[in-house]
């Protein structure tokens, strides 16, 4: 508990999370607000709307929100993977590097405990820091009459989901090599390789690679690295945007869209999580100071 | 435990044999290195730079693993939190997380150690009036080498610890300081805590130290009580040097350029 809620002081204290805070949720207010300046000049103009533009100014209010939500779901990813990023490269390394370890580690805490107490820490910072600005965007979704709560709440669930295997990998490694190594190598192995791997597995799936032997080595490479977890929400946010927009995809582009995780990928997400915080504990355990 | 005349002495403090080294291709950092720290007393670990010193003291917090040999802790492993919450360590050139400030650093030590809100509201007080620190209402980034030794020697003491554990204690203190912490050193002695003192400081160690081992290479050259290993009409320095040497320890000389006088443009 001690390491826990010193761990949550120190990265409290941090100016780089409170810049990424910042930073997220000044963005967030700007392209709110600013799609909404767009739709106030629009209605107060009707003259002004375009032969592409849709019916009524509730249509646009409506085209609007769809847009502001789909930039919110890509910048929540990127957010949270950077958050993910600064605290996985800080919260175990900061002690290990400064030697603050030694002092600690002559006390009587186990290795466990000590591992146990900076992931609870490094879980709650990054659940925190996307709560609010999740919380923040829903506060601006309702200035353009809301909707697509759910699909939101579905997302940030996903995306914290994703971010947490992310920042244990960081972590684990970061008790082995320098802080920004760990990260090049944490970010080439789940936005590189585990991308190609996934990408490979789905076309031998699917039949478009049907060598045996390229077919076993992926089927056997798609279990060992994290699958991403997906929301039903860029689907809603499709479907919204075709009942709205004059200019709608069709029902091909819907079909492209990932299906939402279903049990077994949240049971083998929950598995990748355990592997890997059992490996920041092997890694803290293993370590000399 | 350990002999001396009619009586068995309890060690607190047990060292056998032992060995380490951080990489195979390296030679070894300690190589066979015994002693034992009974209850009440100073011992010091005396040896030059890179003699193996502070391996040896990490090894015995759990820091370090060996590559051989056994370090006894009360009766048990360096591993076992329960022998580490009976000492108290003192790291050379310590460091702390450095967001915190001094009193929030010693009530997270405080719960590390298991002490209760009562006792960290008496001890955590009492112990930064003693590292001068008391005022302070900077981070601990902001300190001085100075202030973050006292803090570590703070730190150290806080669980009230059976045997105390300091690594070059005095390097970055002032003399007012390293007065203090010989007064330290005496009091904690009185009251039955053994000390295992890591210091290039001789002049110090002979005021404090009971018994002393003398290092060069990994290998202990000399180990006895001060009478024993300073003979009458040296001084420890002198002994230090002289066995030192004989190690193969020696310095270089002095550069030759130092005795070049600037010729006149």
């Amino acid at each position: 508990m001690a390491v826990a809620r010193y761990t949550l002081t120190e990265l409290s204290r941090r100016r780089i999370l409170l810049v990424f805070l910042i930073v997220g949720a000044a963005g967030l207010l700007l392209l709110g607000g600013g799609l909404r300046l767009i739709y106030q000049y629009q209605s107060s103009n009707p003259a002004s709307l375009g032969p592409n533009s849709p019916a009524t100014p509730a249509d646009l209010n409506r085209l609007l929100e769809l847009l502001f939500v789909s930039y919110l779901f890509g910048a929540l990813g990127i957010f949270s993977e950077v958050i993910a990023f600064a605290i996985g490269m800080t919260a175990i390394y900061h002690d290990l590097d400064s030697g603050a370890a030694i002092g600690m580690f002559s006390k009587p805490v186990t290795r466990a405990a000590f591992a146990v107490g900076k992931i609870a820490a490094a879980l709650i910072a990054l659940v925190v820091i996307v709560g609010v600005l999740a919380v923040e965007a829903r506060i601006v979704m309702a200035l353009f009459g809301g909707g697509l709560e759910d699909a939101l709440t579905g997302q940030v669930l996903a995306v914290v989901a994703n971010t947490i295997v992310v920042m244990l990998i960081v972590l684990a490694l970061t008790t082995w090599m320098n802080n920004i190594v760990a990260a090049v190598v944490a970010f080439i192995y789940y936005n590189v390789v585990t991308t190609v791997i996934s990408a490979l597995h789905t076309l031998t799936q699917q039949g478009v690679i049907n060598n045996d032997a390229i077919k076993f080595v992926f089927s056997v490479a798609y279990w060992i690295i994290p699958h991403e977890l997906t929301s039903s929400a860029v689907g809603d946010l499709v479907r919204a945007e075709m009942k709205v927009s004059t200019a709608a995809g069709s029902s091909q582009a819907l079909s492209a869209i990932p299906p939402a995780s279903g049990l077994g990928d949240i049971a083998w997400w929950a598995f990748v999580v355990v592997v890997f915080a059992g490996l920041v504990y092997y890694s803290v355990r293993r370590r000399q100071v | 435990m350990y002999s001396r005349g009619w009586f068995m002495v309890q060690s607190v403090l047990s060292v056998r044999d032992l060995r380490k080294r951080y990489r195979r291709s390296d030679p070894w950092a300690v190589d066979g290195v015994s002693f034992e720290v009974p209850a009440g007393q100073a011992f010091g670990l005396l040896g030059p730079n890179g003699a193996g010193k502070s391996t040896i003291v990490k090894i015995i917090a759990g820091l370090l693993r060996a590559d051989a040999g056994s370090v006894s802790l009360f009766g048990s492993n360096p591993g076992d939190p329960a022998a580490r919450a009976r000492l108290g360590f003192a790291p050379e050139d310590p460091d702390f997380p450095k967001y915190l400030r001094a009193p929030e650093l010693l009530d997270y030590f405080a719960s590390l150690l298991g002490l209760d809100a009562a006792d960290r509201g008496r001890r955590i007080p009492e112990t930064l009036a003693f590292a001068g620190l008391q005022g302070e209402k900077r981070q601990v980034r902001h300190y001085s080498k100075g202030m973050k030794q006292r803090l570590g020697i703070a730190q150290a003491i806080l669980g009230r610890p059976e045997l105390l554990i300091l690594d070059e204690p005095t390097a970055d203190l002032d003399p007012l300081g390293r007065r203090d912490v010989r007064a330290l050193i005496e009091r904690l002695k009185q009251s039955g805590v053994a000390i295992l003192l890591n210091s290039h400081l001789l002049s110090e160690v002979e005021l404090v130290c009971d018994t002393v081992a003398i290092m060069a290479k990994g290998k202990v050259l000399k180990e006895g009580t001060m009478p024993e290993v300073v003979p009458q009409g040296k001084t420890l320095e002198d002994v230090f040097v002289e066995l030192v040497e004989a190690a193969g320890a020696k310095r270089e000389d002095v550069p030759s350029f130092i005795d070049e006088r600037p010729s006149a443009q």
